[in-house]
């Protein structure tokens, strides 16, 4: 079939965060396939520059109001690699169970309120309500639960407080963690009838497949969030977490100002679908049955499975979150002091994975403890380069089919990354030419 | 049941005039004794969605925030939803998320929103990436914290 058509679809939000999808066909020949991003410069690592290192934290938890616990874990890791720190027992658990809380709020709210009302032909999350409130429901209560668990955790649930150098200012008590866990029990529940409901629409995700590298921290103990080794499904493990940028390796396109990544391949994906492509066989038993009843295997090169794979992501930091609560009981909690550095100069790496992928932070502090550079590699700017490849192996496969369809594919594919702006791609405006 | 009242401060200390908000918010909790109610303080930073569940815990929400109503830096100008919608005026709670109607539309659909919610914009001057404010909000300041204070007084005497 020979057709002229364009598809362009522009974000119009004031958002640092721009991206575009530029598409035009020639008697049924594409002519032009891009993913555009065209983000302002940002400049959080200069602001981190001049910075002492105990104020680093407050700095980079303002970067994003989603993942702001996991900016700051991964900086508090980055000080304490530089600073010689070795945080305690109880400290560690806490952080897992503070990832997980942002896991959980940040995954359920791109499952429920932006890939929701694709999946049931709803224009938004609004559209929802009436045929759908019964599920519109059980999102906003399994969001304000992982709300309230972050707002425990980490002492208020937007921008957190308590997170520092060494370890935690203030220690939830054994009564609001024992209440906690009665919550996470009651919204597994919740999540296993949730789990149907979303399969009942889930033949609306396109069947569509291309193989590619996945990338994120991986762990002999555990389904990785917090700590790990960079593990890629191409080239395996990689224990020198230092030399990230070996496996990261960043570069820049002409049409776009945000940096793309490559590492064995043209590009990689990070994100819940890698982790569960990485690290699947550590996943808790009932996030597995999920991802059995979706017939969802690793590998899967299916980047719209992402979503899924973040449900059954979802499952299993409720599920791992009542087993480090059973820990941190059976242990009797402690109100411990943060643990003070012994130096204040070094150059310290930390990792950790963020509800969109692999994040790492990068500081070297001086004699004085100031930090004089910073590096940050975020997730979603890694998955710029594997939108645009799935974009050129899907528009020949998809390209007989109307226009609004195609349209509404591409869309969907790139909320599928959950990339940071994927927020406003229901306010976007489109014209055909 | 619903508690009472919660000033909450929006925006981003790392995005200059975006951080007014916050900053309006600082000084009323530091002179929260010239307040007669309890009232709560709530740093709303830039997150969206999650103030889903925040705002629908109070009967009144009084919200600060930077907001381009093409007045002149510093001019402050109180909002309701409705005056909001009829002016078309966007009011961001993020660079990530969905605006602040949509919030609102669905704690509406919800029945869950506040009965009374008023905003107060400050215009802004320049949100680019950054830590300081522009010269213009800077110097109006003093003057923005004082006002605040006395329309937050007045509401709530009324």
């Amino acid at each position: 079939m020979s057709k002229d058509f364009s598809v362009h679809v522009e974000h119009v939000t004031r958002v640092e965060g721009h991206g575009n999808i530029i598409l035009d066909v020639k008697n049924g020949k594409i002519e032009k396939l891009q993913w555009n991003v065209v983000e302002a410069p940002r400049f959080f690592e200069a602001m981190l520059r001049g910075q002492q290192y105990n104020e680093l934290r407050s700095i980079t938890s303002r970067i994003c109001g989603i993942c702001s616990i996991g900016h700051s874990l991964a900086s508090l890791k980055a000080t304490e690699d530089a600073l010689g720190v070795k945080i305690t027992n109880q400290t560690a658990t806490l952080r897992r169970l503070a990832i997980h809380a942002e896991n959980m709020q940040s995954h359920i709210l791109h499952i429920g309120y932006l890939v929701a009302p694709d999946l049931v032909g709803a224009g938004s999350v609004f559209s929802m309500l009436g045929k759908h409130t019964d599920t519109v429901l059980k999102i906003v209560k399994l969001h304000r639960l992982a709300n309230e668990m972050s707002d425990l955790i980490c002492g208020r649930t937007i921008h957190p407080i308590r997170l520092v150098v060494g370890g935690f200012s203030l220690q939830p008590t054994e009564k609001q963690l024992i209440q906690l866990k009665k919550r996470l029990l009651e919204a597994q529940e919740l999540t296993t009838e949730l789990a149907p409901i979303i399969l009942s629409v889930a033949g609306n995700l396109p069947s569509f497949t291309r193989e590619t590298e996945y990338i994120g921290l991986t762990s002999d103990e555990e389904y990785s969030f917090y700590d790990g080794d960079i593990a890629s499904t191409d080239t395996g493990r990689h224990p020198k977490y230092q030399d990230y940028k070996e496996i990261m390796q960043e570069y820049i396109v002409p049409h776009s100002t945000a940096k793309y990544a490559k590492h064995a391949r043209e590009s990689y994906m990070v994100g819940a679908l890698a982790r569960f492509n990485l690290n699947s066989r550590q996943l808790h038993p009932v996030a597995q049955d999920i991802a059995t009843l979706f017939k969802l295997k690793a590998i899967n090169y299916n980047p719209f499975m992402n979503t899924i794979a973040q449900l059954v992501e979802f499952s299993h930091s409720i599920q791992d979150s009542i087993s480090l609560i059973d820990t941190l009981v059976d242990q009797g909690i402690k109100q411990e002091k943060p643990v003070k550095p012994e130096k204040k100069a070094g150059r310290g790496v930390g990792i950790v994975e963020v509800p969109r992928g692999i994040l790492v932070h990068d500081y070297t502090l001086n004699s004085q403890g100031y930090c004089t550079k910073a590096n940050c590699i975020i997730p979603t700017n890694q998955n710029h380069a594997n939108i645009q490849q799935d974009m050129e192996k899907l528009v020949p496969e998809i390209i007989n089919q109307p226009e609004k369809e195609i349209e509404l594919t591409l869309e969907m594919l790139v909320r599928a990354y959950d990339p940071c702006i994927s927020c406003s791609t229901h306010y976007l405006d489109v014209s055909f030419k | 049941m619903k508690k009472k009242i919660a000033v909450i401060g929006l925006g981003n200390p790392l995005r200059r005039d975006d951080a007014i908000g916050l900053l309006l918010l600082q000084y009323l909790q530091q002179n929260k004794k010239k307040l007669s109610k309890t009232i709560d303080f709530i740093d709303g930073g830039t997150s969206g969605m999650k103030l889903l569940h925040l705002l629908g815990d109070y009967d009144t929400v009084l919200l600060l925030d930077a907001v381009d109503f093409k007045g002149s830096p510093g001019e402050i100008k109180k909002f309701t939803v409705d005056e909001i919608k009829n002016q078309k005026i966007q009011v961001f709670l993020s660079t990530h998320e969905p605006d602040f109607l949509t919030v609102y539309a669905l704690l509406k659909e919800l029945d869950k929103a506040p009965t009374h919610l008023v905003i107060f914009g400050v215009q802004p001057k320049d949100i680019s990436h950054g830590t300081r404010l522009s010269q213009e909000l800077n110097r109006f300041l003093p003057i923005l914290q004082k006002q605040i204070l006395e329309e937050i007084q007045l509401m709530i005497e009324s």
